[in-house]
């Protein structure tokens, strides 16, 4: 009787600890967050049969879906861009081209909308490059409060600030091909925004920053 | 008694002098370092560091390597320098073949020389706190590493209290079995305690007594049908609905940070939601764009902060020669909305047509540290918003064109099929 009293001791000792190890487990992983989908049913039918461009795929050699085309492959609709990065073809380009899109009302306004979104972080909503990124910014979140580094800022493309580019003439004077090249390339810090925008968005960008020149 | 004070008079007036000068000459130089830093900040900051070589060189010493007088011809007019020939423009010129020095002829002599007084002041200032702070950057790191990862901090705590509750099962088995023992070897000495008997029996009995009520028994079957129903019902509608799915990214990647603070536009990212169908994840030369110069060092005391490594990992980048190489691989982030493939959804037509604002459908993003679904996804939502949103058919073409039909069909003369665009390739071969 009393060996058996001592077992059922046991048990209970036992299913105490086992409780504790579990509330330990669910109060230091329990942070409200979803890590799994949940339950789910025919997951087949939520796969695509094809490969999605972002899925693993073991049919190329580098296991990706999205490959990179053949050098020297054109798109359909692609429109070559036959001035290379170097400085060079940055003046030759300034010199040869000029916005081939008609400059309507609505045209710029669409150059201003996509100016706004694509450069307007750095270079400022009226170019003087002042953009939000370039200021004083702090971050109060849940898991840290620190102030941000600030982005260098790019000069102004204004002609009152009058400020030199960087591969000479003024900002405020940069053609309508220097400033398409400079889209697609980068320059110092900028990157190269073509995969961004398509080569009529960047003209649609150009015919705008022309007009941010004359402020 | 009269000599000694003339003396001291004639010492005082040049001493007081003197420390007049020096005095209006430290702050003066405060003030030089102070203006130097915001004419740095504004101009020089996109390709020099102070420390450290960036597009152009590093800017640290350049008071000792060249005299004041070429600096300054330098900085106001470095093309022509080129141009002349001058030897150590043709050789930094050489140097840096992609970035070549911007002409500053806006910037005044002393505002030249401001930048120069504020570059020896970051230098002085580091020299200070390289000989002060040893110790105590070691100490600051040691307390990141520990504040860093709460999530392995977790783990290595709920190991070692899995191992205290093995150690302290194995120690009260022992304690148990010798109990056992002098029980068993003293059976005769110990008096049998009937006390925890009795109730015992007697619960046995009440259960018994309960069991055999039969409305009680039909009762307490129905709350178990009720509630396990209920619950049921609950899970079984929820089955393939991922709302709040959170799942752990590759790299840590705070929409709150860039989409919140930095006020950057969900469009610079993901303009695939504008001209296509997906949203599209940016492909990492997106991210180079700010992270070229971003290296959040603020944070790990100087370092590259870990998570802009992965970025860098994955380009193969190398930061000290901005050079990419060929080891490039794609970042795995996690899909987090994921429509079943048997229903079609498009970006474009809901961001670019009916205007739908990004966050209608995905919350709060601009807020989100780690993102989350924010929508059920299910086919209850997508037709509840299509019952309730007017359409907007002023200055689309698609809606004219029906619109004429309409009024051609009013006017009672023929519709064909072609005209409702019956010839378009996809109708028949898609």
């Amino acid at each position: 009787m009393n060996a058996n009293m001592l077992a059922m001791n046991k048990m209970r000792f036992l299913s105490a600890v086992g409780a504790a190890v579990a509330i330990a487990a669910v109060v230091a992983c329990g942070d409200n967050t979803t890590r799994s989908t949940g339950w789910e049913f025919s997951r087949n039918m939520y796969d695509p049969l094809g490969y999605n461009p972002d899925q693993p795929n073991p049919n190329f050699k580098d296991g990706k879906t999205a490959q990179i085309p053949p050098p020297g492959t054109t798109p359909v609709g692609f429109e070559r861009f036959p001035y290379s990065a170097s400085t060079e073809d940055y003046e030759r380009a300034g010199a040869e081209l000029v916005n081939p899109l008609q400059r309507t009302q609505e045209t710029l306004a669409q150059g201003e909308a996509l100016y706004q979104v694509y450069c307007a972080v750095c270079h400022g909503p009226e170019g003087r490059g002042d953009g939000p990124i370039t200021k004083d910014r702090r971050l109060e979140s849940k898991s840290e409060s620190r102030q941000l580094e600030n982005y260098p800022p790019p000069p102004s493309y204004a002609k009152s600030d009058g400020i030199n580019s960087s591969r000479g003439g003024l900002m405020a004077e940069l053609t309508d091909g220097k400033i398409y090249h400079t889209i697609t390339y980068g320059l110092n810090m900028m990157g190269s925004h073509a995969s961004q925008l398509s080569p009529e968005e960047r003209w649609k960008v150009v015919m705008y920053v022309r007009e941010l020149q004359k402020k | 008694m009269r000599n000694i004070s003339l003396v001291f008079e004639r010492i005082a007036k040049p001493i007081s002098v003197a420390l007049v000068l020096l005095f209006s000459v430290s702050s003066l130089q405060a003030q030089d370092a102070k203006e130097g830093e915001t004419i740095f900040k504004a101009n020089c900051s996109s390709c020099h560091k102070v420390f450290g070589k960036f597009l152009g060189p590093e800017l640290a010493g350049v008071n000792e390597r060249r005299d004041e007088a070429w600096l300054l011809k330098w900085i106001h007019n470095a093309p022509s320098m080129i141009a002349a020939g001058d030897p150590i423009a043709l050789e930094l010129d050489a140097q840096y073949p992609s970035a070549a020095m911007t002409a500053f002829p806006q910037l005044s002599e002393d505002q030249i020389k401001s930048i120069l007084v504020y570059i020896t002041s970051e230098e002085e200032k580091k020299a200070a706190s390289d000989a002060a702070g040893g110790g105590a950057s070691g100490g600051g790191a040691g307390g990141a590493a520990a504040s860093g990862d709460a999530s392995s901090f977790m783990i290595i705590g709920l190991v070692a209290v899995v191992i205290l509750a093995f150690v302290v099962i194995l120690v009260l088995n022992k304690v148990i079995r010798t109990l056992e023992r002098v029980i068993a070897s003293n059976k005769d000495l110990i008096p049998e305690p009937a006390l925890v008997e009795g109730p015992k029996t007697d619960y046995v009995g009440k259960l018994k007594k309960l069991a055999k009520n039969k409305k009680l028994v039909f009762f307490a079957v129905l709350m178990l049908i009720v509630f396990l129903g209920s619950a049921g019902w609950k899970t079984l509608w929820n089955v393939g609905v991922h709302e709040g799915y959170q799942p752990v990214q590759p790299i840590k990647f705070s929409h709150q940070l860039h989409a919140g603070v930095n006020q950057i536009e969900c469009q610079y990212c993901h303009g695939g939601a504008y001209k296509s169908k997906n949203a599209s994840i940016p492909s990492a030369n997106v991210c180079m764009n700010c992270h070229k110069a971003i290296t959040a060092s603020d944070k790990y005391d100087g370092e590259l902060s870990p998570e802009i490594a992965k970025i860098y990992r994955a380009l193969d980048y190398n930061p000290e020669t901005m050079e990419y190489g060929p080891n490039q691989r794609p970042i795995e982030w996690v899909r987090i909305h994921n429509l079943p493939d048997f229903a079609y959804f498009n970006h474009s037509q809901h961001v670019v047509v009916a205007g739908v604002e990004c966050q209608t459908c995905h919350g709060p993003i601009e807020t989100m540290e780690e993102v989350y679904q924010y929508s059920p996804l299910t086919m209850k939502w997508c037709v509840n918003c299509h019952q309730e949103t007017e359409v907007n058919h002023e200055g689309n073409a698609y809606y004219d064109q029906l619109i004429a039909a309409h009024e051609k069909l009013k006017k009672g003369e023929k519709v064909t099929a072609a005209m409702l665009g019956g010839l378009e390739c996809g109708k028949c071969h898609y």
